[in-house]
């Protein structure tokens, strides 16, 4: 009796154990295949790659997006630049004939999508259901760049990226916001203390080092490696616009300081100057960009964005700059076709060029070409009585995009030497009366033209 | 919220014949705490996250050692113990079994096998899982999986610091002894023969977890449950409540006392039975709601967690929706105009005025933004409770130069945030707006766009009241801007108003700014005979019950929605010309004579148009009007509504027009 009541109490145990270690087993699996994302595709030999946790990540983020209406948009250099390359084939090969998995699957960290944050109507119930796919999302926000020009307004945090982790593969959304004069903004990735810098290798990001401007681009909807996505329409043009897409903030905050200790100047003249200046400088910029002629805020017009974030109303012209290798001729017909008459040509292409336009209520437009040297760049400028030449010296420096008067601008990036080389240090206090040729103290005499050379 | 705050732990031993038992019950279950997060920071910032807690119920003091798993019934709630339990309870099986080692080896052989597969898959399984979570980062993703991977085999263990806190709480229940201990400190232990029986209550500060208050209810002696209600109830909410019952308590726990703890959440204690034993651990909220897990209803938790005062929102049953999902319009042109919403600190108002603006057709509420001038709190949750944006405004200066210095920003904001918009939106916090308000714009924005001499569009007819307003479809242009809800163009506001805004120090209002020639510049808005937004705003800078009950209170407010504006276009400058000389020429005259304050100034007919004359010397010359507008119990306290001489207004539904003699070309 008692034996056999032993035999059931360990045929019993045999019993639980096996159910235990069943269980055990079940959760093992369950573990891995979250680990591995899914692995019972493999089962689907015929598609080459499709298993990779790339392309996983990708499909899994493209049908979370969708399903929710959010258009999002691939801007991945990498991905871009490999569809670029082969943009005829990519075309033609309709969805399902793909057998091999070319770009999604193809080794890296991120897959980089972009989404213009006005467009997107359900935010937090599209977080919620990321999570619930199995995305870890980071997200990074900032207060609205937008908001910080006007004194004393706090809105709610806007987001700047979200960082969407599967597996181990991660999906970079860069959040553009719109930004006046026409373009889209991406914010600087900044990541707070609290967050795990190890979430991702986020040195590897391609976005977010710096904020961004771009384009506005137009889409096109493509069929990849399966999966329906939509790339900027001109994605080559997207792809040149990366490298230099930094951005740069206007100093809002010592802008109001300066207008604390100097007062704004609100008389109808500087309203009527502004105004005038504003309008000139766009069309400048229009006919700039038409012709594919990169320019800068330069001299005074860069030092009213400086310091005070607007045109500075005595400074009666308005100040570009461009380097000589952009000079194209027809930079002088087009301004005249826009009604901007050449008033002056200083210089010539090989030394020392300056061009300035009349524009409209006595409004000046000068555009000075910029030589670059080993160490240096420098400007020209020519007295025009007498025909002595000056030379402005500046460090080297690479150009920036900022907002200015509702305008997408380029400014210098390494702005502060630039304007200390062309003010001094005391460019923070308001010089009235300036003269061109002996105030700059980066001016240096340069000679004088001979005669023969005058026009 | 409340629920799962209050529901940590419950659990009811019921048939204590049973013999000897102890249970040790970890409630770690990661889904419910983590919702917790929201409102314990709100409430506190140190507050503590009830995260485990630990109960040994037991009867009578008996041997803990073994453990009965069928003898007691966990709350459904509670997840029991997994597998580290059934091994230490298979292993004393086993132990008992190798001390009869002569028969069956073989079978003894195949569990040992079997049981250190199982335990190798174990240690496999959890070593893994450690790693990757190594890897991971500290974020509650992975942590998640943590838990999940280890099937509940440890005590959660959040990591990471800062003010959430793990309060450990440990119960014991039984015959002859209580026994409650918080984060290792006895804060009750009672083991005393033949006192001490009933239902013992023990108040925690849910932020330090310092004992508030102790009690103890005899509730097997009559009224006692009674006191039990009145303390229950005055323990402020947000506090840690556990109760545990030692010898009997159920004799007399009424029925409103099982009320009462169902209302905490308690499951087992309305059902407690004759000599059972009982634990509660719960946190108490005000009321008990079981809205459904939706994104809305989160926000409305929130709200509700936070502030009183707003109706039904918070009620449990049928709460006041806060999403309103008005028809669309069909080709909305103003789909895409941003909508600035100027607030101050009357959150009640806002409240009102956001429903009736996010249930107008065609709202679009990822448009919205509501500035609030300064940093109030309440019109915040207000904002946030319905989803929207809201942005909050350092104030400058001081009364009207305050609220004009925060329309400048608003408007300035409302630019920047929205830099395609050509058109925005203005809207005050104290007005209630027309179920086709958009509707009303999209018929008529193109105007705005066509006809340079226009200023402005305004839902707001400064003389429609009940008995002067008449006809949804008709509009006006009139030489005052009337605010109250009302269309800005960008490009007047960038290139005029903004660069000359009155600056802080100077006390003007805005819109009496706005109405200076020097602004205006001679320029008209559109307006509707019947207002598509109600001024119902009774507290303000301008305002007080007086005021309002005389020149609000009886203003007309459309509430017919879709309806079809009338011949728009002839509300442009020349056709407009065309129209008014059309009026006047079928007009008839009325008798100058009669009194025109007198009710019989008009025939008792109806959908007639009568003309009067008035004297008025000069363009700026009223006196008449005024005196005329006062008998008729409309705006008299400043000329509204006129456009070159000419006032129309409705009277016993015929249309009445009033012409200034001789300074109007109508004269």
């Amino acid at each position: 009796m008692n034996r056999i009541n032993k035999n059931v109490i360990l045929a019993l145990l045999t019993l639980t154990s096996s159910a235990f270690l069943l269980f055990q087993l079940y959760y093992y699996k369950h573990y891995l295949s979250a680990k591995n994302g899914v692995g019972s595709s493999k089962s689907k030999g015929s598609q080459i790659g499709f298993d990779s946790t790339q392309w996983r990540a990708v499909k899994k983020f493209i049908m979370l997006t969708s399903s929710q209406n959010v258009p999002v948009y691939l801007i991945d250099p990498l991905i871009l630049e490999m569809i670029n390359k082969n943009f005829e084939q990519v075309k033609n090969t309709s969805r399902g004939s793909t057998s091999e998995c070319r770009f999604f699957c193809a080794p890296r960290d991120f897959t980089a999508f972009a989404l213009q944050y006005h467009l997107w109507k359900n935010e937090e119930g599209w977080f919620r259901i990321a999570e619930n796919m199995g995305f870890q999302c980071l997200k990074i926000e900032s207060k609205d760049p937008r908001l910080d020009g006007i004194d004393s307004l706090s809105g709610t945090e806007i987001p700047l990226h979200y960082i969407c982790r599967l597996a181990t593969h991660a999906i970079h959304l860069v959040i553009f916001h719109e930004r006046s004069g026409n373009y889209l903004w991406h914010g600087h990735l900044r990541l707070k203390r609290h967050i795990d810098r190890k979430f991702v290798p986020f040195r590897k990001l391609q976005f977010g080092r710096y904020p961004g401007a771009f384009d506005r681009p137009e889409l096109q909807q493509l069929t990849v490696d399966g999966l329906e996505v939509l790339i900027p329409k001109d994605s080559m043009h997207f792809l040149e616009e990366i490298p230099h897409s930094r951005f740069i903030e206007c100093r809002y905050k010592e802008a109001r300081a300066f207008f604390q200790q100097y007062l704004d100047d609100n008389t109808v003249e500087a309203m009527t100057f502004r105004k005038s200046a504003k309008e000139l400088l766009q069309l400048a910029a229009k006919t700039l960009k038409k012709l594919g002629v990169q320019f800068w805020l330069s001299s005074g017009t860069c030092l009213g964005w400086y310091r005070q974030c607007n045109i500075i109303p005595y400074s009666k012209d308005v100040d570009l700059g461009i380097f000589i290798q952009d000079y194209k001729p027809e930079i002088i017909s087009a301004f005249q076709g826009v009604g901007l008459p050449l008033k002056h040509k200083f210089g010539k292409v090989e030394d020392s060029l300056e061009l300035s336009f009349q524009g409209k209520d006595d409004v000046k437009l000068d555009i000075f070409f910029f030589y670059e040297e080993t160490d240096h760049m420098w400007n020209g400028g020519t007295q025009a009585k007498t025909g002595k030449k000056f030379k402005y010296v500046f460090p080297k420096f690479t150009l920036c995009w900022t907002e200015f008067v509702d305008m997408k601008v380029h400014v210098p990036c390494e702005t502060i030497e630039y304007i200390e080389a062309n003010y001094g240090k005391t460019w923070k206090i308001p010089v009235k009366t300036w003269d061109w040729k002996s105030s700059p103290p980066n001016v240096q005499p340069n000679g004088i033209w001979p005669i023969s050379e005058w026009d | 919220m409340r629920n799962q705050e209050t529901q940590l732990f419950d659990l009811i031993c019921h048939s204590p014949k049973k013999g000897t038992q102890k249970a040790i019950v970890a409630r770690d279950d990661y889904s419910s705490s983590a919702k917790l997060e929201g409102p314990v920071k709100m409430s506190s910032q140190i507050s503590p996250m009830l995260r485990f807690l630990k109960a040994w119920v037991g009867q009578d003091s008996g041997d803990p050692g073994i453990l009965s798993m069928d003898d007691w019934k966990p709350n459904p709630l509670i997840k029991p113990f997994g597998a580290r339990k059934q091994r230490s309870w298979y292993l004393t099986w086993k132990y008992k079994l190798t001390n009869q080692r002569a028969l069956r080896r073989f079978c003894q052989t195949g569990a040992v096998l079997f049981l250190l597969v199982t335990v190798i898959v174990n240690i496999k399984l959890i070593l893994d899982t450690r790693r990757a979570i190594n890897e991971a980062n500290d974020d509650q993703e992975p942590e998640q999986d943590y838990d999940e991977a280890l099937g509940r085999l440890e005590p959660p263990r959040r990591r990471g610091s800062g003010p959430r806190r793990v309060l450990d709480v440990e119960v014991y229940s039984s015959r002859s002894k209580v026994y409650v201990a918080v984060d290792g400190t006895t804060v009750l232990e009672d083991e005393a023969r033949e006192q001490g029986r009933g239902i013992h209550v023990i108040v925690l500060n849910q932020a330090t977890g310092h004992v508030m208050a102790k009690r103890v209810f005899d509730t097997y002696s009559p009224h006692e449950d009674e006191a039990m209600v009145l303390f229950l109830n005055m323990v402020a909410p947000g506090r840690v409540l556990i109760c545990t019952v030692k010898d009997e308590g159920s004799f007399h726990l009424k029925d409103t006392a099982k009320a009462l703890l169902r209302s905490l959440g308690s499951q087992a204690g309305p059902a407690l039975g004759w000599r059972d034993t009982w634990a509660f651990v719960g946190r108490k909220g005000e009321a008990e709601c079981h809205w459904a897990d939706t994104e809305l209803n989160r926000r409305r938790r929130r709200f509700c967690s936070k502030v009183e005062g707003y109706g039904s929102v918070c009620s449990c049953k049928d709460p006041t929706p806060i999403e309103f999902s008005p028809d669309p319009l069909p080709d909305n042109k103003v789909l895409n105009v941003p909508v600035a919403v100027i607030a101050g600190n009357r959150p009640n108002y806002l409240y009102r005025m956001l429903r009736s603006l996010l249930s107008a057709q065609g709202v679009s509420p990822q448009m919205i933004t509501v500035f609030i001038d300064g940093y109030y709190e309440e019109p915040m949750d207000v904002v946030a409770l319905f989803g929207l944006r809201g942005i909050q405004h350092t104030p400058i200066s001081i009364k009207n130069a305050r609220v004009s210095q925060h329309y400048k920003a608003s408007l300035t904001a409302t630019f920047n945030l929205f830099p395609e918009a050509k058109f925005a939106v203005v809207l005050e916090e104290d007005l209630d707006i027309a179920v086709d308000f958009f509707s009303f714009l999209s018929q008529s924005i193109h105007l705005l766009e066509e006809d340079d001499s226009l200023y402005c569009i305004s839902a707001w007819n400064d003389q429609g009241y009940e008995h002067t307003a008449e006809d949804p479809a008709l509009l006006y242009r009139v030489e005052t801007m009337p605010g109250l809800g009302w269309v800005l163009r960008k490009s007047l506001y960038k290139e005029e108003l903004e660069p000359k805004w009155p600056t802080p120090e100077k006390l003007w209002d805005w819109d009496m700014w706005m109405r200076m020639p020097e602004q205006r510049r001679g320029r008209e808005c559109i307006i509707p005979d019947v207002s598509r937004s109600y001024h119902f705003g009774i507290v303000g800078l301008n305002m007080n019950g007086y005021f309002h009950e005389a020149y609000f209170k009886k203003h007309k407010f459309n509430t017919v929605p879709g309806v079809q504006l009338r011949n728009v276009d002839s509300l442009k400058k020349e056709a407009y010309e065309v129209e008014v000389h059309r009026l006047l020429s079928e007009a008839e005259v009325l008798d100058h004579s009669k009194n025109p304050c007198e009710d019989t100034f008009l025939p008792d007919t109806e959908g007639h148009t009568y003309v009067a004359f008035i004297r008025m010397e000069k363009d700026d010359d009223f006196t008449t009007w005024t005196q005329l507008a006062k008998c008729l119990h409309i705006w008299d306290l400043d000329v509204r509504g006129n456009h070159r001489g000419l006032w129309r207004l409705f009277r016993k539904k015929n249309h009445f027009l009033v012409v200034g003699v001789p300074a109007s070309p109508y004269s």
